[in-house]
């Protein structure tokens, strides 16, 4: 079995890569302007607005495909996503101050709106974690309600700057997420947090593996669960921020890859981690397309295209689930 | 050799109120070693502090001479499996897959299993006799053969001490006697330890019985001296009769009418 499941995952690997690299083929000519393939090379917009989209929207997809896996792995709960510890509360409120101040600044390669909503979805995450501590140690569900507790009271106040900034639309297309922004400036700003992003969580994939046993079955082989936790809570938060900042809010990734890949190949962290990047990756990449071509020259927020086919193929995954199950 | 040293040995979940009360006692390399006592006297507790689990408020335990607030979390996970009273079965593991996590103490970063960690699933695998079951989802399993299973994880971690929260309770007694008589065949070269319910069961099986009560050791030693009239009143507060099982010749309590 231990050999079969590694066949598996290398054939899903292999198909998986195959078809994202058609996708993103495919969707170099994609737009609300089809760009014939002879002139392709040449084409300012491929290079200067299609390319680094397409790039950045599978960027977005593995950082919250990831982000999910190593959430709902630590947190042991199948509703977790990377938006369960206030990530995304955080961040919208981060961005509605950003616009209602009208601050123009440059951080780390992002503008004021991006490090805005990222220092805030950071802090959120800092602020649900240190609620959740109790006597030096965390439980899971005291993060999770945290995490729940504090949504709440961000949306509260974003609710107070709208109305009282009376700026809505502009807050409002930022909460649907959308990639209309991409830049090679956006790409090079989340490029390190999908490279670095992947490589550590790919590290800790035995301790990821271990907790599938629970936190005390996980501290009797050997793995400091209070550690790793904090690490691998840090490492998800910050791809989740990075993802946020630039793309706004994009649901249903970080949710259903995770638990598809798992139906797919079983929940071994080894093959889990890198099949749920490529899956979220071309996911990102369908997606983004449709959003900017189904309604050209309108275009869709994606994260309306997510919702719209990703919370009914959630619960058919629910359904195989439960029918397999029985 | 001496595989356990348990020295006034104080712990529990409230430093003011300790569950365990000044415990001693010493676990041979060979032995199957029972603890038994009443609900609420401090077995499950007790393992738990050996496992790792609970720190001592007072006293020392000492594996194989090392203290185990100085061994650390792996090396002491090398040498101590513990196997829960309910373990949560992992959506979509086989079996083989679930013993393999007892190897996670050995792995090396980015590289999983090599040539003796698969040699360890297949001995443990094979210890448990559940071959036939390697490739089944573990969801699908009975109790009985998924309480095998986790016996097998514990075991592939090569430990020189395994310890068992209630292995059997929750078993009808046809699994009952055969986890018995495996655990009793495994304990070659390494130690065991195993909280019990049943006493019969335990004398019949064990080497040597601790009997807990309110969180001291009342009574140690032999089956045959701990399960005594005596011994049964002060713990359970029940008036039984000892009779020697004419086959085995080990203890066994009946309960006056």
């Amino acid at each position: 079995m231990i050999k079969i499941k590694k066949k598996d995952a290398g054939i899903a690997l292999a198909v998986l890569l195959l078809l994202l690299s058609a996708a993103t083929v495919i969707s170099f000519f994609l737009g609300s302007v089809f760009i014939p393939p002879s002139e392709l090379m040449k084409s300012n917009i491929f290079w200067q607005i299609r390319l680094p989209r397409i790039i950045l929207s599978a960027l977005i997809g593995l950082l919250l495909s990831i982000s999910g896996v190593i959430l709902q792995g630590v947190l042991r709960n199948p509703l977790a996503d990377p938006y369960i510890l206030g990530i995304s509360a955080g961040g919208a409120v981060g961005a509605a101050v950003s616009m209602a101040l009208g601050a123009q600044f440059v951080v780390l390669g992002m503008s004021s709106v991006p490090a805005t909503a990222f220092i805030f979805s950071l802090a959120a995450v800092f602020v649900v974690y240190k609620l959740s501590q109790v006597a030096g140690r965390t439980s899971s569900e005291t993060l999770i309600l945290s995490g729940v507790a504090l949504s709440a009271f961000c949306a509260a106040i974003l609710s107070l700057i709208i109305i009282l900034t009376g700026n809505l639309q502009s807050i409002y297309f930022w909460l649907l997420g959308s990639l209309s922004s991409a830049s090679w400036g956006n790409v090079l700003t989340v490029l390190p947090y999908a490279l670095i992003g992947s490589g550590l969580s790919y590290y800790y994939s035995k301790e990821l593996n271990a907790l599938l046993l629970g936190e005390e079955m996980a501290l009797t082989l050997g793995i400091e669960v209070e550690a790793v936790r904090l690490i691998l809570i840090t490492l998800a938060s910050l791809m989740a921020a990075a993802a946020v900042s630039v793309a706004g809010l994009i649901g249903f990734v970080g949710l259903i890859v995770p638990h598809w890949v798992r139906l797919l190949i079983g929940p071994n962290h080894r093959y889990l981690i890198p099949v749920s990047a490529l899956s979220g990756m071309l996911l990102m990449v369908v997606a983004d397309t449709i959003a900017r071509t189904v309604l050209s020259p309108t275009e869709i927020p994606i994260g309306i295209v997510m919702a719209l086919a990703g919370a009914p193929f959630f619960l058919y995954l629910l359904r195989k689930k439960r029918v397999e199950g029985k | 050799m001496t595989i356990l040293k348990i020295e006034n040995l104080a712990c529990g979940y409230n430093p003011a109120k300790p569950i365990i009360k000044d415990i001693s006692f010493e676990v041979e390399e060979g032995e199957f070693v029972g603890i038994v006592g009443p609900n609420g006297s401090g077995k499950t507790t007790l393992l738990r502090a050996v496992a790792g689990l609970l720190k001592c408020q007072q006293g020392s335990i000492a594996i194989s001479r090392h203290k185990i607030e100085h061994l650390g979390r792996k090396e002491l996970s090398r040498r101590v499996a513990f196997v829960p009273q309910l373990m949560e079965p992992v959506e979509g593991f086989s079996v083989e897959e679930l013993v393999m996590l007892g190897r996670t103490p050995y792995f090396e970063r980015f590289s999983f299993e090599k040539a003796d960690d698969l040699e360890a699933v297949k001995w443990a695998i094979e210890e448990l006799r559940i071959e036939n079951l390697a490739q089944r989802p573990i969801t699908e399993l009975s109790g009985g053969e998924f309480q095998r299973v986790a016996i097998a994880r514990a075991l592939a971690q090569e430990p020189k001490l395994l310890l068992l929260d209630e292995p059997i309770s929750h078993l009808d007694l046809r699994y009952q006697v055969k986890i018995c008589k495996m655990l009793r065949k495994l304990r070659a070269h390494r130690s065991i330890i195993a909280t019990f319910h049943d006493l019969n069961i335990a004398s019949r099986f064990c080497s040597y019985l601790i009997l807990l009560k309110d969180g001291e050791l009342i009574a140690e030693g032999s089956p045959e001296k701990v399960v005594t009239p005596e011994n049964i009143w002060k713990a359970y507060r029940i008036k039984v009769k000892v009779k020697s099982n004419p086959s085995t010749r080990k203890a066994k309590y009946v309960l006056l009418p």
